[in-house]
């Protein structure tokens, strides 16, 4: 080939090359975050959340966020774990509370202490910031979605079985009570509609409620320690096991996606469930029902739940500073409460409930107050590093039980041997 | 045996008639059958047409009280099923295509050449049809993380390239081709590339077809593996995004899932429906030659 | 027997014609790549202790195996897994076969019909199809129950009892198969000469001893390939698992494919993870073997 053919087409490729690069550091620089959400309860919310990322992208023109659906709790630590390990982390994402142990030992967490003001943190609800301190004190999340176990019963049940339907059992012995006059059997002798349910799939969940209830806790994250066969986490589970077993008036398992069907079509009169599928309730049932805090033993109580906003810690400087605008958008007043209203969580922030509208809406609807009520007895949700294992234990000895396959004694004593042996690698870091 | 030339089913009708068996409970029995086979469909049919408190009622009711058509349009705008009906389109036609040519180089070889080793390498193959992905899932997920292929289609395609069975059935294809036509090319001075290429594979191009049906089924329907190679919607396909559209409603409301459902299946239903002879025929040749 | 071809020496044919080893190559790699190595490697990571706690790979000899055969879940999983291969895949044979040997006996327009109403699930991907059945299980308001109840038969809360949730899978793993598995039985069918039946008719023997001497040993071939059919298929469990129960109610419907899906990407144990990929190879050739041999036995091939 010719030697001018040659440069020439040096000088084309240099072109090629140097003038998209001279383009793009001309224009301004947008900051580009990956938002990873997960939605935990029922509704079209992933439009709801594209909504509000419009919004904010709008409002900022040199950031653009871009929310990924990653589907519920556990796919969406999946993806996001998966993408810590590949080393390509989502900027902000949404995990459930207790895998921040899990995250905490990958490194994947950005401390928010520089970034968090000590005002802005005092308006939200103690008990939701529980989950959000490592064990060395710093600040690695902030509330979001979050939420506590309600009860609900079916108020024209407790007409037809003579009870007063505007008085929700206040007790475990009086959910017992209510329960065996609720039951209701067919012609060939089977259950055709449970008295109580207490749901499936985050039973491990409600059952740190009933332990707190009675007055202990399952797992201390600041102390280390787990104690999963405490004599109050026996009782609760005894309690369990009585209803299912001996008095037959609980299904013994379900699943969590299950039970508020059962509850609207009528299966169940009274239901342990999240606060969060209370709008599917009240667009579904054909019937009265109400929300209460769920019945106490030594004292009412509740383990908080939900999802907290995070920010990746191997990310640039501007993509951090970038997230942080972005949680603070989402956490308003305003966008918190409307993100309550429109999808069931409980506002994180005392400011949300000083909203005109939500003022309203708790007053249309009183039910949406029940759980922000019941948080002044909420405690922080256990968790721990490699905590969807523990959770699987603790899940085997409830189902077991509950099943008939196991004491209830056994299966909690051998529950905490697995996980204190699973825990050893954390107590000694 | 001429002369006792019966019609079979004359055959078996006596046999039948031996324990009381007529033409009639015949077609009962495969009309009940089929009946039990079609409800479920049909079911998620008629639940994904009512509204969504007219499904608790205790009894059933096939027919919807009152018709509605919006779920599906619902369905659409809560989630991007027309990007993951694009993305399942891609991959399964970027696995069938390499493929079809990896197999038929593969095949040609164990259906005409005799070298050392051919009886371990078929065996590594014939090996490979029992030991699909979804055993060796983890190692493989670690390799698509070390080679950087993560959350994209390239690495839905990858470990489906290669096909034990499609070797083994193009396989038992070109070995009913007869030697003659090879030994005619030789003489006309054809080589063995343009031998396979021009001759065996349009000789063989009905299994070619059956594999080909057998595939692009099998990978549209793929879950496990890409659920666990795969992260963001950009490269979702329907089977997951089904999936995780089921996570979003958290079971609450059937109506849209059952949309949903049959949106999902609708493509591959529809194409078989209308090409259903040839997908019958194709399964079950890939019977005979198995 | 058609034409099965004579192979010839490559070079007194095609002179320096095609190496077959580089035909091979593009095959080789990939199945070197996405099989052997990977099994080899499952084999190599199960000594290494790799977990949350252990970022890095760390040498622990057979810890993971002592710790994988000291879990009672372990031996729940398989369990169940053996129960799942043994139950599903003898009865979705039987019921199959059964309905080939109806439809052979069938002409007329009805057949396609059949054919198609018996078929099409298999069109539907399986976690699409465990959807329409979590469904149709729904133990107050779903189809199943409300049939059973009508023909007065007690209903059971089937996904959600201990005891149903795996028959209930199995049941929806049957129904998605039973209609391929009767096209290729079909297929064979149809290549069993009928002059053997004929014979058959003359000896005057009845429909069950034609089944018995006949039709079965003349498709041992046939089935021989349904099973390995059916064995591959049978990892669909994971997609119904995962859709439909995610291995409950207290790991009843947990099968080794889901507790190592659980054990690398919800628990990220992944030593442990490779330890029981281990174990499940192991278990898939031990009944390939086993079934091989089974048939082996049993297979003519029609001269």
């Amino acid at each position: 080939m010719k030697v001018r053919n040659r440069l020439v087409m040096l000088a084309v490729a240099i072109m090629l090359v140097v003038l998209p690069l001279a383009i793009g550091s001309a224009q301004k620089r947008i900051v580009r975050l990956t938002f990873y959400y997960p939605v935990g309860v029922s509704g079209p919310l992933a439009s709801v959340i594209h909504t509000y990322v419009n919004e904010f992208n709008n409002a900022n023109p040199d950031v653009e966020v871009v929310p990924v659906y990653t589907g519920d709790y556990d796919p969406t630590m999946q993806k996001v774990q998966t993408a810590v390990m590949g080393g390509n982390p989502p900027d902000v994402f949404i995990v459930e509370i207790s895998e921040l142990p899990t995250l905490l030992a990958m490194n994947a967490c950005e401390p928010l202490d520089r970034l968090a003001s000590k005002e802005y943190l005092s308006d939200f609800y103690p008990a939701f910031l529980e989950n959000s301190y490592g064990q060395d004190g710093k600040l690695y999340n902030v509330p979001f979605q979050r939420s506590t176990p309600v009860f609900y019963w079916n108020k024209d049940h407790f007409r037809e079985a003579g009870l007063d339907p505007n008085q929700p059992p206040r007790s475990w012995q009086e959910t017992e009570d209510f329960a065996r006059k609720l039951v209701k059997s067919d012609a060939s002798g089977q259950v055709a509609r449970w008295g109580v349910t207490i749901s499936g799939g985050w039973n491990d969940w409600l059952f740190e409620a009933f332990v707190i209830q009675n007055g202990s806790t399952l797992l201390d994250y600041r102390k280390q320690r787990v104690s999963l066969n405490s004599a109050e986490a026996l009782e609760a589970l005894e309690f369990w096991v009585k209803l299912t077993n001996t008095l037959k008036v609980a299904p013994p398992h379900s699943t969590w996606a299950s039970t508020p069907t059962d509850f609207v079509a009528g299966r169940t009169s009274m239901l342990y469930h999240t606060t969060g599928v209370l709008i599917f309730i009240r667009m579904s049932a054909q019937f009265d029902y109400g929300v209460a805090f769920m019945p106490a033993q030594k004292s009412y109580g509740a383990a908080v739940g939900g999802g907290n906003l995070h920010i990746a810690r191997s990310i640039p400087e501007e993509n951090k500073q970038a997230a942080w605008r972005f949680i603070q958008f989402l956490t308003t007043p305003e966008i918190a409460a409307r993100w309550s209203r429109d999808s069931g969580y409980v506002a994180t922030r005392k400011a949300c409930y000083d909203v005109p509208e939500m003022k309203a809406h708790v007053a249309k609807y009183p039910e949406y107050g029940v759980a922000r009520d019941q948080l002044q007895y909420a405690r922080g949700k256990m968790m721990a590093p490699g905590f969807q294992k523990v959770r699987e234990i603790l899940k085997t000895a409830l189902d077991e039980s509950t099943g008939g396959k196991a004491l209830p004694k056994k299966a909690l004593d051998n529950a905490q041997q697995q996980a204190e042996r699973l825990l050893k690698g954390w107590a000694s870091k | 045996m001429k002369s006792r030339r019966q019609s079979p089913l004359a055959t078996f009708e006596r046999g039948f008639r031996l324990i009381g068996v007529s033409k009639v409970h015949l077609h009962l029995i495969l009309f009940m059958v089929s009946l039990v086979s079609l409800t479920p469909y049909l079911w998620a049919l008629s639940t994904s047409l009512k509204l969504r408190t007219d499904v608790f009622t205790p009894i059933p009711q096939w027919i919807p009280h009152t018709l509605n058509t919006s779920n599906y349009r619902e369905v659409f705008s809560m989630a991007p099923f027309g990007r993951y009906l694009v993305n399942t389109v891609i991959v399964v036609l970027g696995i069938l295509v390499i493929q079809e040519l990896v197999i038929v180089l593969s095949a040609y070889v164990f259906a005409r050449m005799r070298f050392r080793g051919s009886g371990i390498l078929f065996a590594l193959f014939l090996i490979q049809m029992m030991l699909p992905v979804h055993a060796i899932i983890v190692p493989n997920y670690l390799t698509m993380r070390k080679l950087g292929l993560l959350d994209s289609r390239l690495a839905m395609m990858l470990p489906f390239w290669a096909s034990g069975y499609g070797t083994f059935l193009l396989r038992q294809a070109f070995r009913q081709i007869p030697q003659d036509f090879e030994d005619a090319a030789l003489l006309d001075g054809c080589s063995a590339l343009r031998f396979l290429w021009q001759v065996l594979v349009p000789l063989a191009k009905p299994t070619l077809i059956a594999h080909a049906l057998i595939s692009v089924v099998t990978h549209w329907n793929d879950f496990y593996w890409p659920l666990v190679v795969t992260d963001s919607p950009a490269v979702r396909t329907l089977t997951i995004g089904l999936a995780m559209f089921v996570q979003q409603e958290s079971g609450a409301d059937w109506t849209l899932l059952m949309a949903a459902t049959i949106f999902v299946t609708a493509p591959l239903m529809v194409t078989f429906l209308v090409f259903q002879r040839k997908f019958v025929e194709s399964f079950m040749s890939a019977g005979i030659k198995g | 027997m058609t034409g099965d071809c004579e192979v010839v020496s490559m070079h007194s044919k095609w002179g320096r014609g095609p190496n077959p080893y580089v035909y091979l190559i593009p095959s080789l790699v990939l199945l070197g790549m996405f099989t052997y190595y990977p099994m080899l490697y499952s084999l190599y990571i199960s000594f290494f202790s790799w977990d949350i706690f252990t970022p890095q790979p760390v040498f622990c000899g057979f810890d993971n195996y002592v710790a994988m055969f000291g879990e009672p879940v372990f031996w729940l999983v398989l369990k169940n897994t053996l129960m799942y291969t043994v139950v599903t895949i003898p009865i979705t044979m039987a019921i199959s076969l059964l309905l080939a040997v109806l439809l052979n006996e069938n002409p007329g327009w009805m057949r396609n019909l059949y054919r198609v109403a018996c078929f099409y699930p298999t069109m539907i991907p399986a976690a699409a199809a465990g959807m329409l059945w979590v469904w149709l299980f729904n133990p107050g308001i779903g189809l199943v129950n409300y049939y059973l109840k009508k023909l007065g038969v007690p209903t059971v809360e089937w996904l959600y009892d201990m005891k149903w949730a795996l028959p209930a899978i199995m049941i929806v793993s049957i129904w998605k198969n039973f209609g391929y598995y009767m096209l290729i039985y079909l297929a064979g069918l149809q290549g069993i000469s009928r002059e053997l039946y004929e014979c058959c008719d003359i000896e005057g023997a009845g429909f069950w001893a034609r089944l018995r001497y006949i039709t079965l040993p003349l498709l041992s071939s046939t089935s021989l390939f349904v099973v390995i059919v059916s064995l591959i298929n049978s990892f669909q469990v994971f997609d119904l698992a995962h859709v439909m129960t995610q291995g409950g109610p207290a790991d009843r419907t947990n099968t080794l494919v889901y507790y190592i899906y659980q054990n690398a990407f919800r628990f990220w144990n992944m030593g442990q993870a490779s330890a029981l990929t281990v174990v499940f190879v192991l278990f898939l050739l031990a009944v390939i073997a086993i079934s091989m041999r089974f048939m082996e036995r049993g297979v003519y091939y029609e001269v």
